[in-house]
């Protein structure tokens, strides 16, 4: 709050005082008093208004600066009336009394929301895992007979499987935080448990798979990591390049302060002008519109996933040559505790 | 013959599962009354595969209140796919974890395993004249030694563990990647007409038995 703008607030009052003072002078002046007690009789009433303003500037002003600061300091901004300290004046309370009515309204609503997006991630995993159930079923009765057939049904509900996973991990993405175990993990174990879970797609596929210095530890969460990599792979199956042997390589890389996990495939790689977007959500590019469908979610949980457990990711690709997957662990000791 | 005891609440699951251990050459015996979970205390089987969301009560409670009883092999299958649940689960003393859906085949390799681990199954060390030792990864007669390679070893030792049984080829295939040896269908057919040479070497000409479109027999 300037001193200008509350003079200019003021401005009324003042001409209403100066009017008042004026006629008194007047009057005075008409019925013959002495100059110099004209002079007190006006200048004392002045004087106490302006003692009188100052007063009153300051207890705003201070107040006010002290809801500016507060705001431009706090991070989220709708904490503000917490930090409230109700002010001697009434026209504070009364910004006090509203701004509190109107967050407490505002905390009503958006409790409301969680709520219902909570009970909705709640019922989205019931549902995932009631899912399974059936699934599982499915894949044993298709199991009991081996047949041809059977192994196509098998393969249609490892799809759905996949699918499911999907759903799941993204409801739970939103609070990853309460969902994740970060403890060493071994890069070895995790590549071959999705690899040998999805065995019979390679296969099917004609897509080699071979891994190359994976004996090393990282701080991660395994089972969003299997989950990342079942992504990468099912992408890695999807693009696979016609006239070559196709080979899914990966290798895991220890430099001083990180550990680098490279997931390279043969494929028919991505185009340049697609890079840089890969990660964002639903976005097909030109692979997703001409080879097949896509959804443009597997790479976007992926990256998101990343972000939450601290991970890097990256990728580097030649159009018709190949895609690598960089996913990077720090180790820091941050982790350890 | 070893026993499994099935604990899930899921009827059909469950009926398939008991189909899946008994054409493995396993006893099963199930335990439909969940409303009384104490039976798994009683239960005389060589190896527990239990459900973690059971009606009324936990997997895991439940292998806790085991644990404290006895220390028959427990697997833990579940489709929660939490970390914390994997860890709680081993710490509370589980010998293996398994979420759902399960490759079928996995799911026997994993029993047969801690069946082994935990000597209630006996690991056959011999076949025919020939000695077996997985460690050094050899076949002897007492005078010469055959040495065969890691997935050799894998092979031969899953056809020997299912002597005079099919095993497919998606068994020995899973049993390999499983080792991290991720090998393809010509790959696995070079490695068991070497075996065969082996074997042949060693004596025993005929051991090995294609099956066509089913799978290898150990006579």
């Amino acid at each position: 709050m300037s001193v200008s703008g509350y003079v200019k607030d003021r401005g009324g009052v003042y001409l209403l005082f100066g009017m008042a003072v004026g006629f008194l002078v007047l009057f005075m002046r008409l019925s013959g008093m002495q100059t110099t007690m004209i002079c007190f009789s006006a200048g004392l009433p002045v004087l106490v208004m302006v003692g009188a303003e100052i007063w009153e500037y300051r207890r705003r002003s201070r107040f006010y600066r002290r809801v500016l600061r507060s705001l431009t300091e706090l991070d989220r901004k709708y904490l503000l009336p917490e930090l409230l300290e109700t002010p001697d004046f009434c026209e504070g309370r009364l910004l006090c009394d509203v701004l509190r009515e109107t967050d407490r309204s505002m905390y009503e609503h958006v409790a409301a929301y969680r709520n219902s997006a909570a009970e909705f991630r709640e019922f989205i995993e019931l549902w995932v895992h009631e899912i399974k159930l059936p699934v599982s079923s499915l894949l044993l009765m298709a199991h009991h007979d081996g047949t041809e057939l059977n192994g196509k049904i098998r393969e249609q509900l490892r799809r759905i499987d996949g699918y499911t996973d999907t759903v799941l991990y993204f409801a739970r993405a939103e609070n990853a935080e309460k969902d994740y175990l970060i403890k060493p993990v071994s890069l070895k174990r995790i590549v071959s448990d999705v690899a040998v879970r999805c065995r019979e797609d390679l296969l099917l596929h004609g897509v080699g798979f071979r891994t190359e210095g994976l004996d090393l530890q990282v701080m991660t969460d395994g089972k969003w990591l299997a989950f990342m990599l079942g992504q990468l792979l099912a992408n890695s199956l999807r693009y696979t390049a016609e006239g070559r042997e196709a080979v899914i390589t990966v290798s895991g890389e220890k430099a001083a302060d990180r550990t680098v996990l490279h997931f390279r495939d043969n494929g028919i790689g991505i185009p340049p002008q697609d890079l840089p977007n890969i990660f964002a959500r639903s976005f097909t590019g030109e692979n997703g519109r001409i080879h097949a469908k896509s959804t443009g979610m597997g790479l976007y949980i992926v990256k998101n996933l990343c972000d939450r457990l601290g991970h890097g990711i990256s990728v580097t690709s030649v159009q018709g040559e190949y895609t690598e997957f960089c996913i990077t662990f720090a180790d820091h000791d941050f982790y350890r505790f | 013959m070893n026993t499994i005891c099935i604990v899930e609440d899921d009827e059909v699951l469950r009926e398939e599962l008991c189909t899946l251990v008994r054409n493995a050459g396993y006893a099963a015996e199930v335990l439909t009354d969940l409303a009384h979970p104490e039976q798994l205390f009683q239960v005389q089987a060589d190896l527990i595969l239990l459900d973690i969301n059971l009606p009324g009560t936990n997997g895991e409670l439940l292998l806790r209140e085991l644990r404290r009883k006895t220390d028959i092999p427990v697997i833990m299958v579940t489709s929660r796919t939490s970390e914390v649940d994997e860890v709680l689960s081993m710490s509370y003393g589980a010998d293996d974890y398994i979420t759902k859906p399960y490759n079928p085949t996995i799911l026997l390799l994993r029993i047969s395993a801690v069946l082994k681990r935990t000597r209630r199954a006996e690991q056959r060390t011999a076949y025919r004249h020939l000695q077996v030792d997985p460690a050094k990864g050899s076949l002897t007669d007492g005078e010469q030694a055959w040495i065969l390679t890691k997935n050799e070893m894998i092979i031969f030792q899953l056809l020997l563990d299912r002597q005079g049984e099919i095993v497919t080829r998606d068994a020995l295939m899973t049993a390999l990647w499983d080792n991290e040896e991720f090998v393809n269908d010509n790959a696995l057919s070079v490695n068991v007409s070497r075996l065969r040479t082996k074997l042949a070497e060693a004596g025993c000409a005929d051991a090995i038995e294609t099956r066509k479109k089913q799978g290898y027999i150990l006579l």
